[in-house]
């Protein structure tokens, strides 16, 4: 038994030497990754980078498969449980990446991709197990969310982003009285929901309330954070008419079509806007802070990363690739390609759009529920999801917000059991 | 006996009748046209003009679902897998439900609730078991793995239309058949199966539209790229773009044509089998 | 032609019957050994495995030790998943109590005034059941954009009539959300209970309608006392496929509203939050296949109680209307 692992190991660091002087042994039969991802729209881009690799690596071959992002957690789960993973998968962050590294269907990576030291604790944090503190996939992505604005309309209105939040509403009202729509979002899609609360409020809860909130010193029924959800009630005049049943991509539409001035949303849109009305001319701002001169707090997070099946037969060929994933060379390309931001140390984007972004996220602040609060069900995000459509309607108070949130996760969460 | 009345009444009876149908063919139609109108349309006239004539019947739209998927290749996918589920369903559906509707035997209202019991839940539920059951089997990435699904999860629906059916025939049926010495197989086929035409088009369409349309189990169980179905190789396509409607109302439209194609040549033999009546 | 055969004398007893046994056996096994052993393997089996994991603890998409009953203490004890269960549990009963009035009430007003054979009986036979062969997907994508409250034609064309006062988010707010849902459902499926009445109607002998119009019958005491009780088997049929649907729903509510019910989970049924608890949703749960399984549990024990109690009480009925 020793002996014959003995044997493996051997031949593994004869493979590893051999690809190390750039020959193949297995160059007439290449060994065959299979890579899935939720990420269908980014395909092309994949294949672009993985040709390139394989350029350079002969004897590999990776084929890139997308699933329809909404099943790709189900198709994801139900191949590892029953043994059939790909070698290398795109997951998610936090708990939902929880859900494949805690069962032992990763790999844990720490030990064996030294790239990851280009990466911030912060991205590192989006990819490690809680339970044993190892890390299980190379961050991808980072997301932050800000303000969208036509500055088309904007400029024949004479209007600038504004800074304060006094500012922003009264710019709201000065769109809405030339006939626009000041703000495209809707209440009709759940996440929106927390995506319009994420915009905003971290300018007006601050700082602090997200370490201690997640150490259990307050919870959300804190006056910062109803605080900080009232004034979201504000919004109201200026949402989209009829906000309580405009979904996702209405909202996107009347933004890209140009019936909207701004809309509140994620960096993930910047491509698709682009691509969508390629005559739409945008900018964008963070959300607005209390007092002028106050730093601008964006809420950021890691939107996923790439992971290793444990069980792969082709480990070496594997972790070789994602040890690529985790290089500038590669985030330079994702970034160029996708406009995404990568989280890699030295990658420098060349859109100014994404500089732009990349400016904000030095003051950047966790998206709460997301980073701090989807490790169990009921989540914050589902909470919170619920919760805030019933606020903007009128139905509830943003301290029953706080109440019903705070009430959910202490069905599992120790520290908010005794407030 | 009836009432002198009778003429005008029964005019005015066959206007209001006509009327209400009508009534119900425009609620039907005109969703319909529409969406055939949008097809030509692009995403911003779909918002600011959904119900007038579109500008011009622009056919970009037709071209890029065409050149974006592997259309013909998914095409012949679908029909193969669900041609091949309904087959199964229909005939192993007719033999069971045959069966438990025209013979006595112990243990008959079991197995029917057994059976009934398969309408009841959806089968995504058993996602994992059936995995690692069709990874044993060899199953996985194969055409012959979904047929076997889809034929096996259309089975209850089928069994329980076509007992109703078979139930409602006349007992005297089959033993007349019997007393001129027809065989057990000679009555199903000869006397039975010609009178529950209709049913067994319901049951075909009823099972046939849910298979041809999911996504679900071939996203799961297959992976290889010239295996995949069309519903499935479309969410690819539909994935890049999400909020290009004008896009996806053609691609969603051509997925369905074959189906709605389908309909339009079978439907006379449908209608004709229904008009046609059970006995006459 | 069948109606010709002389009135038979029952089956010749003896030696005969006793011949045939054996063959009768052998015949049945024939008839039902494929069909069930086929059922066993790629339904029954893979479901009831599947159920049982509800009665286990899970680490993320893992199966770990059996924990009893917990899920299921969670699901009916524990806010709050006690309160989305009730929630939807009673839009299930709404969905299906409306539909089998509106959906089924008019399927079977169209069957009886198509089985009459009006002008251009065909032509709307084939129009109705169109909407049936439409996916789900295709019909939910386009209502969704029908009810839309910027861009849609509804409320667009509500405002050309002059009633713009009605005009509302349809789909976003807990009034009118679940309402328009099964609406919808009801356009997509009308076809399908009329096309099954008609053909149930269209089996009953003329002679039975001939002879109570001979009696002086009018059309209501016609439909009352010769189509009703003679349709019985389909009504049978349908009723219970409604109700299966009904707590099965799933697809368009996804489809047009989204996996979490909104808004608020007014629109929320079983079979979404059983999708969501066992799937996950990306954008806000996790994925927790020993709940969802639970969930699945309580759904299958509902369903399956009240068809086997249905299902006799329906079939009671056929015999005594028969």
């Amino acid at each position: 038994m020793k002996r014959y692992s003995l044997t493996i190991r051997i031949l593994g660091a004869v493979l590893l030497g051999a690809l190390f002087f750039g020959f193949s042994l297995a160059q007439s039969e290449p060994v065959r990754l299979t890579f899935w991802s939720w990420r269908i729209e980014d395909k092309w881009a994949y294949d672009q980078i993985i040709a390139g690799y394989e350029a350079t690596h002969p004897g590999v071959d990776i084929e890139f498969m997308p699933f329809e992002s909404s099943t790709y957690a189900t198709v994801l789960s139900t191949a590892f449980a029953a043994g059939q993973g790909p070698d290398i998968a795109h997951v998610r962050a936090y708990g939902a990446f929880e859900a494949f590294a805690a069962p032992g269907f990763l790999l844990p990576l720490d030990d064996k991709v030294s790239e990851l030291a280009n990466f911030s604790e912060l991205a590192l944090n989006g990819e490690r197990l809680r339970a044993d503190g190892r890390v299980y996939a190379v961050p991808f992505a980072s997301q932050t969310l800000v303000i969208y604005y036509n500055t088309a309309i904007f400029n024949q209105l004479g209007l600038t982003p504004p800074e304060t939040w006094d500012q922003f509403l009264a710019t709201c009202q000065a769109l809405k009285a030339n006939g626009s729509i000041p703000l495209a979002n809707g209440a009709a899609t759940a996440f929106m929901n927390e995506v319009l609360m994420g915009v905003f409020a971290p300018n007006f809860y601050g700082a602090d309330f997200f370490n201690q909130v997640v150490a259990g010193e307050t919870t959300f029924e804190d006056p910062r954070f109803t605080g900080a959800l009232a004034r979201l009630l504000e919004l109201r005049p200026y949402l989209a008419p009829d906000f309580l049943g405009v979904d996702y991509t209405t909202a996107q539409s009347l933004f890209v079509n140009e019936l909207a001035a701004m809309f509140a949303g994620g960096s993930w849109e910047i491509a698709n806007f682009r691509r969508q009305n390629p005559d739409l001319t945008f900018d964008i701002f963070p959300g607005p802070v209390l007092e002028a001169g106050q730093p601008h707090l964006a809420s950021s997070f890691l939107d996923g990363g790439y992971a290793v099946n444990a069980a792969t037969p082709h480990q070496a060929e594997a972790v070789e690739f994602v040890r690529f994933l985790a290089s500038p060379e590669f985030g330079q390309q994702l970034t160029d390609l996708l406009a995404n931001i990568s989280p890699i140390a030295g990658v420098v984007p060349t859109d100014p759009l994404l500089q732009e972004v990349a400016e904000f996220n030095r003051n950047a602040t966790p998206y709460v529920f997301l980073v701090g609060f989807r490790y169990e069900n009921p989540t914050g995000s589902t909470l919170v999801q619920q919760a805030l459509p019933e606020m903007l309607a009128g139905n509830i108070t943003p301290e029953e917000v706080g109440r019903r949130v705070t009430e959910g996760i202490a069905t599992y969460y120790q520290p908010f059991q005794n407030r | 006996m009836r009432p002198v009345a009778v003429p005008i009444g029964r005019w005015t009876w066959a206007t209001l009748v006509q009327l209400l149908l009508l009534a119900n063919t425009v609620l039907v139609l005109y969703p319909l046209v529409i969406m055939g109108l949008s097809a030509f349309k692009s995403t911003r006239e779909i918002f600011r003009n959904p119900f007038g004539l579109p500008a011009r019947f622009q056919l970009d739209n037709f071209l890029r679902v065409w050149e974006g998927t592997n259309f013909p290749l998914y095409l012949r996918n679908s029909l193969v897998v669900t041609t091949g589920s309904v087959l199964v369903i229909l005939t192993l559906g007719t033999m069971a439900a045959y069966a438990l509707a025209r013979y006595e035997f112990r243990g008959n209202e079991l197995l029917y609730l057994f059976f009934l019991s398969g309408l009841m839940l959806p089968l995504r539920l058993a996602v994992i078991p059936l995995f690692i059951e069709l990874k044993a089997l060899q199953l996985i990435n194969s055409h012959l793995g979904l047929v076997c699904i889809y034929g096996a999860g259309g089975l209850p629906s089928a069994v329980f239309i076509l007992t109703g059916f078979f139930r409602s025939l006349p007992r005297d049926l089959d033993n007349a058949a019997r007393i001129d010495g027809a065989s057990e197989a000679q009555i199903l086929f000869r006397v039975i199966l010609p009178l529950v035409r209709p049913a067994l088009v319901i049951v075909g369409i009823y099972n046939l539209v849910p298979v041809w349309n999911d996504f679900f189990f071939p996203l799961v169980f297959i992976q290889d790229d010239r295996l995949k179905t069309l519903p499935q190789g479309m969410t690819v396509f539909m994935g890049q773009y999400s909020t290009e409607w004008a896009v996806l109302f053609v691609g969603l439209t051509l997925a369905a044509l074959p189906v709605i194609a389908l309909y339009v040549v079978l439907s006379r033999q449908f209608i004709a089998g229904l008009t046609a009546g059970a006995l006459k | 032609m069948v109606r010709h055969l002389p009135v038979l004398a029952p089956p010749a007893a003896g030696g005969f019957r006793l011949s045939r046994r054996g063959n009768r056996a052998l015949w049945l096994a024939m008839l039902l050994v494929p069909p069930a052993l086929f059922f066993t393997v790629f339904v029954a089996y893979p479901i009831a495995s599947a159920l049982v994991y509800s009665f286990y603890g899970w680490v993320g998409v893992r199966r770990t030790t059996f924990v009893g009953l917990a899920n299921f203490q969670r699901l009916l004890g524990q806010q709050p998943f006690q309160g989305w269960t009730i929630n939807a549990f009673w839009h299930n009963v709404i969905v299906f109590v409306i539909l089998l009035i509106i959906q089924d009430g008019l399927a079977l007003l169209l069957a009886i005034l198509l089985a009459r054979n009006p002008r251009g009986t065909r032509f709307y036979q084939a129009v109705f059941f169109l909407p049936v062969t439409l996916s789900l997907v295709i019909v939910g994508f386009q209502w969704k954009l029908f009810l839309n409250p910027i861009f849609g034609i509804v409320n667009k064309l509500l405002r050309v009539a002059g009633l713009g006062a009605l005009a509302q988010p349809w789909l976003g707010q807990a009034e009118t959300a679940l309402l328009a849902l099964i609406l919808v459902n009801a356009w997509r499926w009308l076809g399908f209970p009329t096309m099954v009445f008609l053909a149930g109607i269209r089996a009953i002998p003329e002679e039975y309608f001939e002879a109570a119009r001979l009696d002086g019958a009018n059309e209501w005491q016609v439909v009352r006392h010769v189509t009703w009780p003679l349709l019985a088997p389909a009504v049978t049929i349908i009723v219970i496929l409604t109700f299966i649907g009904s707590f099965n729903w799933f697809e368009l509510p996804y489809v047009m509203a989204g996996v979490d019910g909104p808004p608020n989970r007014s629109t929320d049924v079983l079979g979404l939050y059983f999708y969501r608890t066992a799937f996950g949703e990306i954008s806000a749960g996790l994925q927790e296949f020993g709940l969802g399984s639970a969930l699945a549990v309580l759904m299958f024990s509902v369903i399956l109680t009240v068809s086997i109690v249905w299902t006799r009480i329906l079939r009671r009925r056929e015999v005594e209307l028969a």
